[in-house]
Parts: structure tokens; C-alpha cells; sequence
């Protein structure tokens, strides 16, 4: 469990991080959200000791991170946004380097290390030069420095930003296999990604919390802002105005998509299920060739306008 | 303390880092030691006296990626977020660079064993030789480990490190200057006593010539004071160290 109170980190006279508080609960996986720029990795890297907040406590299972840092931060395992791998040595030198660093005992290490390494399947490249390795593996290797000595709360900064799909999911698997027992923080620019794996989210913008709330809570605050984008052939006017009379369209905004005389419309409504539905018999009726038809994720942008503009307010 | 230790010693093995400073130092020694051969007059203290003035090229060498390439590559994040004492990084580092130093100076026990076979002598003045050079080391690593510390471009940190070793060398030169620039400077101005005070300015940076303090060991005259001194700078340029990486956390912009 974690315990962030009123934490404040100032660089000269720029405010990063302006009286941040929140809990993360045993057990529990925390998405942390906010654009670039927020404060994320700042948070972040104050909860792991790596920078001294300005004023602010926080407590990690108890220990507060200033005064009983050697207990503190045995409870964390931190994957900062660029993992911090040594190119000159193989995955076995490095994780047992890690394991020196935290104090694992040698009678414990063997058992350790091959269920970490099983675990986040980096067994065939065990001792290959880290520096040879693709990124999915090096972030895999993070992830298993992060797991070295056993931490009961693993904070990840961005885990998969520069992955390619496949390696996406499969990180987003992982984590989701940790989270059985392991207290996980995430953080993320991507709504969507947050979505998949955690219990609740913190979002953070310009260094202040924008709300605290569970996923399922946040996704009926956001529901009602949905938007659709329809791609199609046919006439533009008559088509927005035949759209604009579909229950549950509030508006539809089009514009010719590219030079196959193709049209773009976004739609905004209120349940997108049942309105994308109704689009789709209209386009039928009309004979119009939909090519593509979809509800849009919410930008991070519109959900801080949706959260700041006065419903619901911060709930925790 | 024995993970860094461990890591960064074999790191200059994975780079060509160890082996180009083991390479110029067997030069150097070998080359040394040949010409003294060849001319049939072997003294080790000399020999060990003629290599402390490479400090200044090898220690940068070993010395400019300890730190800073860390913190280029963002690895530095393990002292602060791993429990292991900041101090321990510090010490881990220096006692690598310390000790491929000594895997260097098995150059030095190869000549002694050869002068030895050869019915050459290794007196007491070379012991003392072979002490001061040691301490000497310790010295200039802690002062290249600072330099590391403060940059994260390796040859920034050579450079400064190069800077003040041969500033070290040369204190004694600096000294005179100094003394007599003093002198005149006073003389322009009219003060009095122009004399003394130029040679209170000569003995205060002469004082701090770590090759002027220990000159007399090859004679066999070890001073524990000289060593201390030795010592002493070396730890401060460590705590120095320590100090910046402490202070990192802090004030990271």
C-alpha cells in the first residue's frame, strides 16, 4: 500500500508536481493517466526515491520513503521509462548485478531468478549481451530487474510506449499476470491502455489531480460524449442532414475524406451501440457504401474537458 | 559496494577502455624498464617513480565513463531506487579503477622478479617507491571519479580530470610562479615586506605538492604523515563525489 500526501516538487520556480494525494491499496492495479508533461514520471519517480519531493509525504507499506528509505524502497519495483540496462553485460550478469544491489541472499537467488525469467519469458536470450537485444526483450528485462527481491508493489512508467503491437499485448499480458500478486501503478498517456489492465485510475494534468475514479465509473462519465466516425460513399449534405435525424445524434460534423470521393462524418451521440445501429440501416436504405464505421476513443484532452467541466468532480 | 565493484571491473574488459589502459601502462613500464636493462643499471624506484607522471593520461582513461556514462544512459536511477547506499556506489567505483591499477602494475612485479633473477636489488627505497605510487593512485582515482560525477560527457570528464592531475604535477613550477609574480605584484604596489609574503604564497602551494611530500621514500624516509595526506585528499574528492550524487535527488531539473 501506498500513501501520497500533498505532494508537492518544484524545479526552480516551475511547479511539477502541485499537492498530489492518493492511495494505491494492496492488491490493486492503479492506471496513472495524464498527458505528456503532467507530472506522471515525476510522481513517480519521488515514490521510488529517485527524487526528493519539495514538501509532501509519501508512505510505502508504512515506511515513509525519507526516513526509512532502505525499507521503503524494498517493497518497490520500479521500471523508470527507459529501463536502466547495462549494454555490456548479459541478462543472467545484470539480474544477478540486481540482485546484489538489493540484497537478495545468494540461497535464494537460483529460485528467484528462474521464476522471474519464466515468468516474463526471457529464458532464451538469458545470456545474450542485453546491448543485442530488440526492445520488447530489453523491456522485458526491465520488467525482470523490476521483479528482482520479491517487491509487493511494482511501479511501471510507461511500459510499452515505442513496442510495436504484438509486443504490446504481450507486455499488457504480463502485467496482467503480475497484477495476481503484485500491488501495480501504471502510467500511461493512453486511455485505452489503462483501461485493459487496471482497477482504477489517477488522472493528473499541469501537475494536479483531474479526477480519481474506478474504470467502470469513468467509462459511464464518459459515455455520454461518445463519438462515432462513419467513412462512406455518397452525397455529403443529404447525408448529414439524414444523419443529424437519427435518434441520439447530437451533432455531425463532415468533411471529404480524400480524392476517391470518399466522405468523413463525425457523429457525436449518446450511446454509440444502439445510434451506430440506426447509421448503419440509414446507410442501407440509401444505398450508400459504408467503408468504415466506428466509435472514437475519447482524446485524453476531451476527457479532461468532459472530468474539469463541473460533473462528478474528483471522487476517490 | 561489491556489485559496482564487480560490475564496473568488468566492464573494462567488455570495452577496450581496460585493455588500452593496460596496454599504454605495459608500454611504458616495458620500455622503461628496457632502456634501465639495457644499460645495466636496473632501479625499480626509478622506474615506479617515472610512471607516476602517466597518471595523468591513465586515470582519465579508467575514470571518465564511471559515473557519467550512467547518467547518460539513465542507470544512475539504480543507486537511488535500489536500497544500496550511495556511499557503496562510490566506493565500488574507485576500488575497480584502484584495482585495474593493480593488474597493471603486475608489469612492475614481472620487472622486480626479472632484476631480482638477475642479482639486481628491490631495496627499501623501492618499497617506498611502490607504496607512494599506490596512495598516489588512490589519490588521482577519487579526483577522476569526482571528475565523472559532475557531467555526464565522458570526455568532459576526462578533460577535467586531466586538468587537475597535471595541475598536480606541476605545483612546484606553480609555486615559484606564483611566488614571484606575488613579489612584483607587491613590489608595483609599494607594500612592504614584499619578500616574505611571496615565499609564504611559494611554501603554501608547495605544501600541497603531493610529489615534493613524499620525495624522500625512494631514500628509505617513509613519512606516515605524507601518506596520510595522500589519503586524505582522496577521501575528500570522494565524499565530494558522494556529496553530488546525494545532491542529484535534489535538485534535478
Amino acid at each position: 500500500m501506498i500513501e501520497i500526501n500533498n505532494l508537492v516538487k518544484r524545479y526552480g520556480d516551475k511547479k511539477a508536481v502541485k499537492g498530489i494525494s492518493f492511495t494505491v491499496n494492496d492488491g490493486e492495479v492503479l492506471g496513472f493517466l495524464g498527458p505528456n508533461g503532467a507530472g506522471k514520471t515525476t510522481t513517480m519517480n519521488i515514490i521510488t526515491g529517485y527524487l526528493s519531493s519539495t514538501s509532501g509525504t509519501v508512505k510505502v507499506n508504512g515506511h515513509d520513503i525519507l526516513e526509512e528509505p532502505e525499507l521503503a524502497k524494498k517493497e518497490i519495483g520500479y521500471l523508470p521509462e527507459n529501463p536502466p540496462l547495462y549494454n555490456d553485460m548479459t541478462v543472467k550478469e545484470y539480474l544477478n548485478f540486481i540482485c546484489d544491489l538489493k540484497g537478495v541472499e545468494k540461497a535464494r537467488r537460483k529460485n528467484m531468478l528462474d521464476n522471474i525469467v519464466s515468468m516474463v519469458k526471457i529464458s532464451d536470450v538469458y545470456d545474450r549481451l542485453i546491448g543485442n537485444l530488440s526492445k520488447g526483450y530489453k523491456q522485458r528485462v526491465g520488467i525482470a530487474q523490476a521483479l528482482v527481491g520479491n517487491p509487493s508493489i511494482l511501479i511501471l512508467d510507461e511500459p510499452t510506449v515505442g513496442l510495436d503491437p504484438n509486443q504490446i499485448i504481450e507486455i499488457r499480458r504480463l502485467i496482467k499476470a503480475l497484477s495476481k500478486n503484485h500491488s501495480i501503478v501504471i502510467s500511461s498517456h493512453i486511455l485505452s491502455e489503462i483501461q485493459e489492465i487496471a482497477d482504477r485510475v489517477v488522472i493528473i494534468n499541469r501537475g494536479k489531480i483531474a479526477a480519481v475514479d474506478t474504470i467502470s465509473d469513468l467509462s459511464k462519465r464518459l459515455s455520454g460524449q461518445s463519438k462515432i466516425l462513419l467513412t462512406f460513399r455518397g452525397p455529403v449534405t443529404d447525408a448529414v442532414t439524414k444523419i443529424r435525424t437519427v435518434k441520439g445524434v447530437s451533432s455531425a460534423v463532415s468533411r471529404v475524406a480524400n480524392k476517391f470521393s470518399q466522405i468523413e462524418i463525425t457523429i457525436s451521440a449518446n450511446d454509440t451501440s444502439e445510434t451506430r445501429i440506426a447509421i448503419f440501416n440509414l446507410m442501407v436504405r440509401e444505398g450508400w457504401p459504408i467503408l468504415e464505421l466506428r466509435s472514437l476513443d475519447p482524446s485524453l484532452e476531451e476527457i479532461f474537458l468532459n472530468i474539469t467541466s463541473g460533473k462528478g468532480g474528483v471522487k476517490s | 559496494m561489491t556489485a559496482f565493484f564487480k560490475r564496473e571491473f568488468l566492464s573494462y574488459f567488455r570495452s577496450p577502455v581496460g585493455y588500452v589502459a593496460i596496454a599504454l601502462f605495459s608500454f611504458l613500464s616495458g620500455f622503461i624498464f628496457y632502456s634501465q636493462f639495457a644499460s645495466g643499471s636496473v632501479d625499480i624506484a626509478s622506474e615506479v617513480i617515472s610512471l607516476r607522471s602517466f597518471f595523468v593520461i591513465i586515470v582519465p582513461i579508467i575514470t571518465m565513463g564511471l559515473l557519467s556514462e550512467d547518467k547518460k544512459r539513465g542507470t544512475d536511477i539504480l543507486y537511488y531506487t535500489t536500497p544500496v547506499n550511495l556511499f557503496n556506489v562510490v566506493i565500488g567505483k574507485a576500488l575497480a579503477a584502484f584495482a585495474l591499477y593493480a593488474v597493471m602494475f603486475v608489469n612492475v612485479i614481472i620487472h622486480i622478479i626479472v632484476t631480482l633473477i638477475c642479482g639486481g636489488k628491490f631495496g627499501v627505497g623501492s618499497v617506498g617507491a611502490v607504496i607512494v605510487f599506490f596512495f598516489m593512485a588512490f589519490m588521482f582515482i577519487s579526483i577522476g571519479l569526482f571528475a565523472s560525477a559532475i557531467t555526464d560527457n565522458q570526455i568532459i570528464s576526462a578533460i577535467v580530470a586531466f586538468i587537475f592531475i597535471l595541475i598536480s604535477q606541476l605545483l612546484s613550477t606553480i609555486a615559484q610562479y606564483a611566488g614571484t609574480a606575488v613579489v612584483s605584484i607587491l613590489g608595483i604596489m609599494k607594500i612592504k615586506n614584499a619578500e616574505p609574503i611571496g615565499r609564504a604564497f611559494n611554501t603554501t602551494i608547495s605544501w600541497l605538492d603531493p610529489f615534493e611530500k613524499t620525495k624522500d621514500f625512494r631514500l628509505g624516509l617513509f613519512s606516515v604523515s605524507a601518506l596520510f595526506f595522500l589519503f586524505s585528499i582522496g577521501l575528500l574528492f570522494l565524499y565530494f563525489t558522494f556529496r553530488i550524487l546525494e545532491k542529484k535527488r535534489w535538485s534535478q531539473a
